[in-house]
């Protein structure tokens, strides 16, 4: 029996899936950008702001279906998820949007170590692969997967605080700019983990303790 | 935390046909018990059974133990009417006793039990129509008939006359399906204020009646206690999947 509220899930779930596209791509562009030195924050602004809106309409279609349909259980799970799920591929766009502005503030920086940037960048970039895989997915299993990932951008990040904290002054540009997108590829990887949190509850009504 | 029932292994049957089958819960003192299901599935023959009016029915039995308080109103010796008299029982349509006035009706089960002294009668009257919520819209016309207040009011006044006779249970049998949604609103809050000094157990229709007002939820399948748990973790995340079928409205 198709209920009157599976239309507004599907399309709930639909607009989720739209995000996750969009986002996925966004950091990824971001990354990829700051380590071949290239300008991208442009069109990283204007899909940032796509998704903040794509959000927003996200937000909006959850109350009403809340409204209309008084929805419970599996149901009501699933909402909560869309809305916190959804959260977490806006601040994809705007910790993108971050990283993307880092060439603009720090200027050339090709010549610097970006080593550290990239190995943060493909675990967070995976992280937010399986995060959306296990959404589309209703995968409980890859999910919690993504929880278990999180602490290597953690621990790349506390080598980009230490290599900091050791710089040299004619190194300092090198060592903040990568410092400072370090830190947006933790959060980013944290919002991938709580993505991965929001579908493990979907599917078994388990919620885990925010980092 | 004290039970005020304790229901083990509670079969009922209309005849020979089973309405309920080997139910056991336990319902908390002060507490707010909601019991939801599809029509047919048992829920008003479990009220039913807590106060003995199951047996009232031709051919109705009931077997297992039901405890009150940790006595079984089951056993041979258990006066059923003095049972009774400790649980109000409010019904679906209001039914208020059209030639008595409000006043008499509030206080009937006080009169059959022997109150004559009216400055008893009276502060009686006011209490129970407090606590029903329904003092200040009818204090100043206790004469008038019973019949004249409109739905909502109807089934708060038998509220009020349920809570006369000082019953320690309140037993509700889809009490607000016949009412609309400010009456239903009204009769809910008083749900919520009436667990303070009653136990509270209500059949519902009404799922989200259910989540609004109550602390546990039972839900009934074909005579079967599929799932007893708090209400909050019962609407949000229900161990059973019959239970997650029926209150999604998945059912059939």
């Amino acid at each position: 029996m198709v209920r009157l509220m599976d239309i507004g899930l599907e399309r709930l779930k639909n607009m989720t899936i739209d995000m996750a596209k969009l986002s996925e791509n966004t950091v990824s562009t971001a990354i990829d950008a700051y380590i071949q030195s290239k300008d991208v924050s442009g069109e990283i602004h204007k899909w940032s702001e796509e998704l903040r809106i794509l959000q927003d309409e996200v937000s909006e279609l959850a109350v009403e279906v809340i409204a209309r349909y008084q929805p419970v259980a599996s149901d009501l799970r699933f909402i909560r998820s869309c809305m916190e799920i959804s959260y977490g591929f806006s601040r994809f766009g705007r910790y993108a949007y971050d990283i993307s502005q880092v060439l603009g503030t720090f200027g050339d920086l090709s010549k610097c170590d970006k080593s550290l940037v990239k190995k943060a960048g493909e675990q967070a970039k995976e992280m937010i692969r399986m995060s959306i895989k296990s959404f589309t997915g209703r995968d409980a299993e890859l999910a919690k997967k993504v929880r278990n990932m999180d602490s290597v951008v953690d621990e790349i990040y506390l080598q980009g605080v230490e290599n900091a904290a050791k710089t040299r002054q004619d190194d300092f540009k090198c060592s903040v700019s990568a410092l400072l997108i370090l830190r947006y590829l933790e959060r980013i990887a944290d919002h991938a983990t709580y993505i991965g949190d929001s579908v493990v509850y979907t599917i078994t009504g388990e919620r885990s303790p925010r980092k | 935390m004290a039970y005020k029932f304790e229901v083990e292994q509670v079969d009922a049957w209309f005849g020979a046909k089973q309405a309920l089958k080997q139910i056991s819960m336990k319902i908390k003192e002060n507490s707010i018990t909601a019991i939801i299901g599809p029509s047919g599935c048992g829920k008003t023959t479990l009220l039913r059974c807590f106060n003995r009016m199951h047996e009232l029915v031709p051919d109705a039995r009931v077997s297992g133990r039901l405890l009150f308080d940790g006595q079984n109103i089951y056993d041979d010796d258990v006066d059923p009417v003095k049972i009774r008299r400790r649980m109000g029982m409010v019904f679906q349509r209001a039914n208020p006793f059209p030639m008595m006035s409000i006043f008499d009706n509030v206080a009937v089960g006080l009169k059959m039990n022997g109150v004559r002294n009216k400055a008893k009668l009276r502060e009686a009257v006011e209490r129970s129509l407090k606590r029903a919520y329904l003092w200040d819209e009818v204090n100043d016309a206790l004469d008038k008939s019973g019949v004249s207040l409109s739905g909502g009011q109807q089934q708060r006044l038998c509220i009020a006359r349920a809570l006369a006779v000082e019953p320690e249970v309140i037993l509700m049998d889809e009490p607000c399906s016949a009412l609309d949604p400010t009456a239903t609103a009204k009769i809910e809050q008083l749900i919520m204020g009436l667990k303070e000094q009653y136990t509270v157990v209500i059949v519902t229709h009404n799922m989200q009646q259910a989540a609004r007002v109550s602390d546990y939820t039972a839900f009934l399948y074909l005579g079967e206690l599929v799932e007893y748990a708090e209400t909050v973790p019962l609407f949000e995340n229900p161990r059973m999947e019959l239970t997650e079928q029926y209150i999604t409205g998945k059912f059939g």
